[in-house]
Order: structure tokens, then C-alpha cells, then sequence
């Protein structure tokens, strides 16, 4: 009995300390920011398209592929800060123009209801670019991990409590590395200014109205046909940038989108399909959860094989029991 | 001429569907200096069958499931468990009887799936079932004393001694095709009854629109729930037949990765998803397809230029090394655009059209056959009747 009782009490038990938890939550809440930038793009996609992207994790894969090489040619030659705006622009720029052009081919179609059982479509053809993007980059990029090198560096400073070298952040007893920190400051800067153009100007509310209302939006001038692409497009570019400051954090293998891809839909239906906050607030709860998860696991040898199944169960669940997630409007 | 034309059209599909049968039976033989061909031939009928019964389960029920091949798996990894000789609950079950207990459990875990599943529309369910199938491949990666992990899981191999004879006039992989080639027929004869029954019509329906299906008497629940346990069944028992047969004895959890299911539904979608012969020569032929373009070296000015390159390439960071140089990954590439245009252009398939134009003239028949029986006519007239129904080719 007791022996049972043990089965469940974490192995390396004396490794739980405030220290451990908070260092735990620290890194699920910064990977947490990038699933939700990635998240958002996929929720844009859902509330202004109707579908969900399948390909989302192959714009995260490019992203990353884009700043890899980008880097491999530029770094000598530009200074550092420099190569490291250039090379998440690019990635930004290649992402979002592959967005736009798969959707004036394939999506627009749809939305002019010029194909049978639409649904269906959209999964197909979603499922069937990132097949296409999978196999390109494998073949461009051959099946080796590759691994871009931390674009930026953090400002060095002693400030007692806190303390920064290039590479790591120590807060008090928590060391936090530079790549995740510098990914997840990236992520919510871009996070801020994607909120700011949601919210704040023109284009972003007349993106808003075409996902609450696609006559009322074109009697009021919005041509929906274009916020289809836009939305798309900026979706994609989401993916891309979430990829592009994830790429000198993990190594970068032609099929890492299918896990990537897999937390958004996690995300996005947590959160309730095509809400904002929804996705904001779902991936923070998700990196959280993984964190923590992954780090209290009893068995320490399964935990890191078990680390994307988490998300994953919680998701089973949300289906299950709440299919319209945290603030989703109704199915 | 009528006549001729009456009989031709009467018997073109059974004419094909046996030429096809007869091609499939003498393939070993006719390829029997090539063992490599013959065990391809082998892996296209088990990607035939796993599309086909996707196309059951897509095509016909509107049911959009990504756990096809964890199905698969998970028959597999069930009867290679209780057969294991050593180890946690080693049961060492012969083949005979493992195969079927695998069987079994997908069918029961497609049960439970189907019913959680009934009120998920077609994205969610989606989705609901990429997460099953993810979380089932990590599981069976992460538990290494069940499983083997991901080395894999060895199995206990079947021998078949009426077959083992065949290696002596075929070739080393005769067994193997034979017995996936059993499977294949049988599989398509329990979907085919299936489809032609009241249920085929029940399926059609509930795919169509289920408020309606529902108003008119039909039973959404079990006929939604009915199309998933058999799909998983036979996908379950394709995957657990294909991987104890001589020749491969282990199954490894990246098979059940989503990138072998895109494969599955690349294929039915191509050949087309609304019908289950044309998913499954899809399947046959694409199969093979993919294997004959990895034959194919890259034209020589190509890889001459790329050779010339290659340093700058790979200062540039592109991965052309020994693998990209080979058309591997880039016959994948092409299939990928071909999936995109077929969905566009072609959204019942490429090979489903050729079907129905071949069956249709023996629809067209059958119809006047049922006319005449109606009015009481005997036979004779019947071919008059079949050219009547056919105002275009009605001159000849």
C-alpha cells in the first residue's frame, strides 16, 4: 500500500523548491507568450476565415528556416543587432507572402462559394500545403537539425538582486537563458503592436467587422474578399515570427511544425475558437502547464517524452466538455 | 450493333475488375526476379486498404478522422503485446489469436472515440482526433517497458505453410503480398456489403445533412458511431496483419505519426474519398508511383549544376548535402502539388471519375433491365431499351 502511495510522489522530490517552481512557471510563462503570438495568428485565421489552418505549424517551420538562413549568409557582414531585425523582418516578409498568395489561390475560391462541401475543402487544402511546405523544406534544407545561433544579446549589468550576463538572467536564485527571455520579449512586443493594430487602428477594426459580420462590414465599405488575404497573410506571418525567434532556442528539423501547429489548435479551442483574449490567456495557461507538468512529472525519464502530451489532454478534455473553450461564442 | 453494344456495356466492369484481380494474383510471379517490388507491392495494398476504409469513414460518412493510422497502431502495438514471449504482461498469444484481439481493442477504442466524437463537427473533430493520435504516439514512444519505445516493438512473425511453397516459384515476399492481398479483398467485400446495404444509403444521408437524415428515421448515433468501428476495425486490422507477416516483425511509434496519416489522405483524395475502389487504386498506384520516382536519378544538368554549387548552397545554410541531392524528399514535393490541384480542380478525385464513367453504362443498364422486367418484357428487348436510354450515342 504505502509502496503504491510512493509510485506517485515525484523521484527527485528534493529538487521542488520555491526556487524550482518559480524558475518552472518563469519559462512556461515566456514559451507561453510565443504559443500565444502563434495562437493569435491561428485564432485571426478562425474568426475572419471561418477555417482552421492546418498549415500553421509549417509557417512557424518556415519562419525559423528563413532566419536560419538569413543568418548563415549575413552574420559576418552586418552588425549583430542588425542581422537579427533583418533576419525576423525576412521571416516575417516570406511568411506572409506565401500566406497570401496560397489563400488568393486556393482559399478565395471557397469564399466565393465556388466549392462543394467547404468544410472538407478548407481542412484538405490547409492539410495539403503544409504537406507540400514539409517536403520543400526537407528537400531544400536536408533532415539534419539545424540550430541558428542567439541573434541578440542581453545588456550586461549587477544590479544586486538582478543579475545579467550575455547569456543568462538571474533573478534572485532563478537563472533564466537569454534565448527564451529575448524569444519571449520579442513575442510580446509583437504581441502589443498585433493588439494595438487590432484595436487601435483602420484596418485592424475593419478586420474585426468582417468576423462579426461580412455583409454588415461590406455595406460599410470593407471589401471582405481582401480581409480574407490580409487575415490569412497575418496569420501566417504570426506563425513565422513565433518560429523566427523560437529557431536559436530548439533545433530546427523540417517537421517541427506538427507539434508547434497541434499547441495552437490546443490553444485557440482553450481559449474558444476566434476569441483574442481567448488565445492571449490559452497560451499562457498552456506553457504554464507544460512547465510545470513536465517538471513535477514523477518519472523524470518519461517526463520530457510527455511533455507535449499535456497540452494535448487538456484539449481532449475542453473538446469534450466545453467545445466552446474559455470565452468562444457559440459553436 | 446494338446488341454489342448492350453486352459491352454489360460486362466492361466485370471484364476490368477481373483483369484487375488477375493482375493482382500474378504480380509475385511476374516480378519474381525482383523481391523489392514485390514487398512495394505489399506496402500498396496495405496504404489501399487504410485509404479506402478512410474514404468509408470520410468520403462516405462526412467524418474527418486523423486517427486513421493510430488505429492502425494501436491494433498493432495491442495484439504485439499480449504476443510477447518476455517482459510486463507477456501473454506469448500466438499470431492466431493476437491479431484479432488487436482487432478487437481498436474496435472498442474506436467505439468509445466515435461516441465521445458524435457531437464534434467536422474541424473539431478534426482536430479532437489529431490530439488523440498525438497523444497515442507519444504514449506508446514514452512507455519503453510496454512498448520497446521508440526502437520499436518486436513481433512474433506468422507462417503460413500453403504459402511458404510460393517462395520456391515467386519470390522471398510472396507470403507477405498473398496474405495483404487476402486482407485487401476481404476488406473491400465486408465495406462494399456494408456500403450497399440500407446503411451505405443511412451513411450518404448523415453526411448530407443529419437534422434531415434524423427527421426521416435515421439512427445518426449508430450510424455515425457503426462507420467509425468498422473503419478503425479494418484500418486496425491492415496494421496488425501487415506488421506480424514474415519479412517485417516490428512496429516502431513514427508510424503513426501525422505525416504517414497526411500519406493515407493524400492518396484516397487523389484517387477520390466518395468512392472505395477508386481510393484504393489510388493508393496502388501512387504507391508505386513514389516508389518508381525514387529510382529516378536527377537529370544529369542538374545535378552537374548542383554538384558545381554545392559549396555555395551550403554556405547559404541549404541542406543539399547526399540526401537532397536525390529526389527523395522532391517526388513528395510534386505529390503535395498534385494533392492541391486535384482538391481544386478535381474534387472527386482523378481515378473515381474514370469508375463511374465505366459503372455508369452498367447503371444504365440495370435500369432498363428493371424497365422491362416492369412492363413484362422479355430480355431481348432490353438492349433496344439500353441504347434508347442514351440520347447521345443513341445513332450508332
Amino acid at each position: 500500500m504505502v509502496a503504491t502511495l510512493l509510485h506517485f510522489v515525484p523521484a527527485q522530490m528534493w529538487l521542488i523548491t520555491p526556487e524550482f517552481i518559480l524558475r518552472l512557471l518563469a519559462e512556461g510563462l515566456l514559451i507561453g507568450l510565443i504559443y500565444s503570438l502563434m495562437a493569435l495568428g491561428l485564432t485571426l485565421i478562425f474568426s475572419v476565415l471561418g477555417i482552421v489552418s492546418f498549415s500553421h505549424g509549417e509557417f512557424y517551420m518556415i519562419g525559423g528556416y528563413v532566419v536560419y538562413l538569413f543568418l548563415q549568409k549575413f552574420q559576418n557582414s552586418l552588425p549583430r543587432a542588425l542581422t537579427g531585425i533583418g533576419a525576423l523582418l525576412a521571416a516575417m516578409l516570406v511568411t506572409f507572402a506565401i500566406g497570401v498568395v496560397f489563400e488568393r489561390l486556393f482559399l478565395q475560391p471557397m469564399a466565393r462559394g465556388e466549392v462543394d462541401r467547404p468544410n472538407e475543402y478548407a481542412i484538405l487544402t490547409t492539410f495539403g500545403l503544409a504537406f507540400f511546405l514539409q517536403y520543400l523544406m526537407l528537400g531544400l534544407m536536408g533532415p539534419f537539425p539545424k540550430k541558428a545561433r542567439r541573434f541578440f544579446d542581453l545588456p550586461v549589468f549587477d544590479a544586486g538582486l538582478i543579475q545579467a550576463t550575455k547569456a543568462s538572467l538571474k533573478i534572485g536564485n532563478i537563472t533564466l537563458g537569454a534565448g527564451r527571455l529575448i524569444a519571449g520579449l520579442i513575442a510580446l512586443l509583437a504581441l502589443l503592436a498585433m493588439l494595438y493594430f487590432m484595436f487601435k487602428t483602420w484596418t485592424g477594426r475593419a478586420l474585426q467587422a468582417t468576423s462579426q459580420d461580412r455583409q454588415a462590414a461590406a455595406v460599410v465599405g470593407i471589401n471582405p474578399m481582401n480581409m480574407n488575404t490580409l487575415a490569412f497573410g497575418l496569420g501566417a506571418m504570426l506563425a513565422g515570427l513565433a518560429g523566427a525567434v523560437l529557431v536559436s532556442v530548439y533545433s530546427w528539423v523540417p517537421w517541427v511544425g506538427v507539434i508547434a501547429s497541434s499547441k495552437s489548435f490546443v490553444i485557440i479551442v482553450l481559449g474558444g475558437m476566434g476569441s483574442i483574449p481567448g488565445s492571449l490567456l490559452g497560451g499562457l495557461i498552456i506553457g504554464v502547464v507544460e512547465s510545470l507538468g513536465t517538471g513535477l512529472f514523477p518519472d523524470p525519464v518519461r517526463a520530457q517524452a510527455y511533455r507535449d502530451v499535456f497540452g494535448l489532454v487538456i484539449f481532449a478534455l475542453v473538446l469534450l466538455v466545453k467545445p466552446t473553450g474559455l470565452f468562444g461564442r457559440k459553436l | 450493333m446494338n446488341t454489342m453494344r448492350a453486352y459491352y456495356d454489360r460486362y466492361l466492369p466485370w471484364a476490368l475488375g477481373i483483369a484487375f484481380l488477375f493482375g493482382l494474383l500474378v504480380f509475385p510471379f511476374y516480378q519474381r526476379e525482383s523481391p523489392y517490388w514485390v514487398y512495394v507491392g505489399a506496402n500498396a495494398l496495405f496504404y489501399a486498404i487504410l485509404a479506402s476504409s478512410w474514404a468509408l469513414l470520410a468520403g462516405y460518412n462526412g467524418q474527418f478522422s486523423f486517427a486513421h493510422m493510430a488505429f492502425m497502431g494501436l491494433a498493432t502495438y495491442a495484439s504485439g503485446i499480449v504476443g510477447r514471449e518476455a517482459g510486463i504482461w507477456a501473454l506469448n498469444w500466438s499470431p492466431a489469436l493476437s491479431i484479432p484481439f488487436g482487432v478487437l481493442v481498436a474496435g472498442v477504442v474506436g467505439l468509445l472515440i466515435g461516441y465521445l466524437c458524435l457531437r464534434l463537427r467536422s474541424t473539431y473533430l478534426a482536430l479532437f482526433t489529431i490530439a488523440f493520435a498525438e497523444i497515442l504516439r507519444l504514449v506508446f514512444k514514452a512507455e519503453v517497458d510496454l512498448t520497446g519505445g521508440p526502437n520499436g516493438l518486436y513481433l512474433k512473425t506468422f507462417n503460413l505453410p500453403f504459402l511458404e511453397g510460393l517462395t520456391r516459384y515467386a519470390s522471398t515476399y510472396a507470403p507477405m503480398y498473398y496474405t495483404m492481398l487476402a486482407v485487401f479483398l476481404f476488406s473491400l467485400v465486408v465495406m462494399y456489403a456494408l456500403v450497399n446495404s440500407r446503411y451505405g444509403i443511412f451513411f450518404r444521408a448523415v453526411r448530407e445533412d443529419e437534422e434531415a437524415a434524423a427527421a426521416l428515421g435515421v439512427h445518426v448515433v449508430r450510424v455515425r458511431i457503426l462507420a467509425f468501428v468498422v473503419s478503425s476495425m479494418i484500418a486496425g486490422l491492415a496494421g496488425a496483419v501487415f506488421h506480424h507477416s514474415p519479412g517485417i516483425g516490428i512496429v516502431v511509434p513514427d508510424e503513426m505519426q501525422i505525416g504517414r496519416m497526411s500519406l493515407v489522405i493524400a492518396m484516397a483524395v487523389i484517387g477520390g474519398s466518395n468512392n472505395l475502389m477508386a481510393a484504393a487504386i489510388g493508393a496502388l498506384f501512387l504507391h508505386f508511383a513514389l516508389e518508381w520516382l525514387q529510382e529516378i536519378p536527377m537529370p544529369d544538368a542538374l545535378m552537374s549544376w548542383l554538384q558545381a554549387h554545392q559549396a555555395t548552397l551550403e554556405a547559404w545554410g541549404f541542406g543539399l548535402g547526399e540526401a537532397g541531392l536525390k529526389t527523395n524528399a522532391w517526388r513528395m514535393v510534386a505529390f503535395g502539388i498534385l494533392l492541391m490541384v486535384t482538391l481544386r480542380f478535381w474534387r472527386n478525385g482523378l481515378v473515381s471519375p474514370i469508375l463511374e464513367r465505366i459503372m455508369q453504362a452498367r447503371a444504365k443498364e440495370e435500369v432498363a433491365r428493371g424497365r422491362a422486367a416492369k412492363a413484362g418484357k422479355d430480355l431481348a428487348d432490353v438492349d433496344k431499351l439500353v441504347v434508347d436510354e442514351s440520347p447521345n450515342e443513341g445513332g450508332q
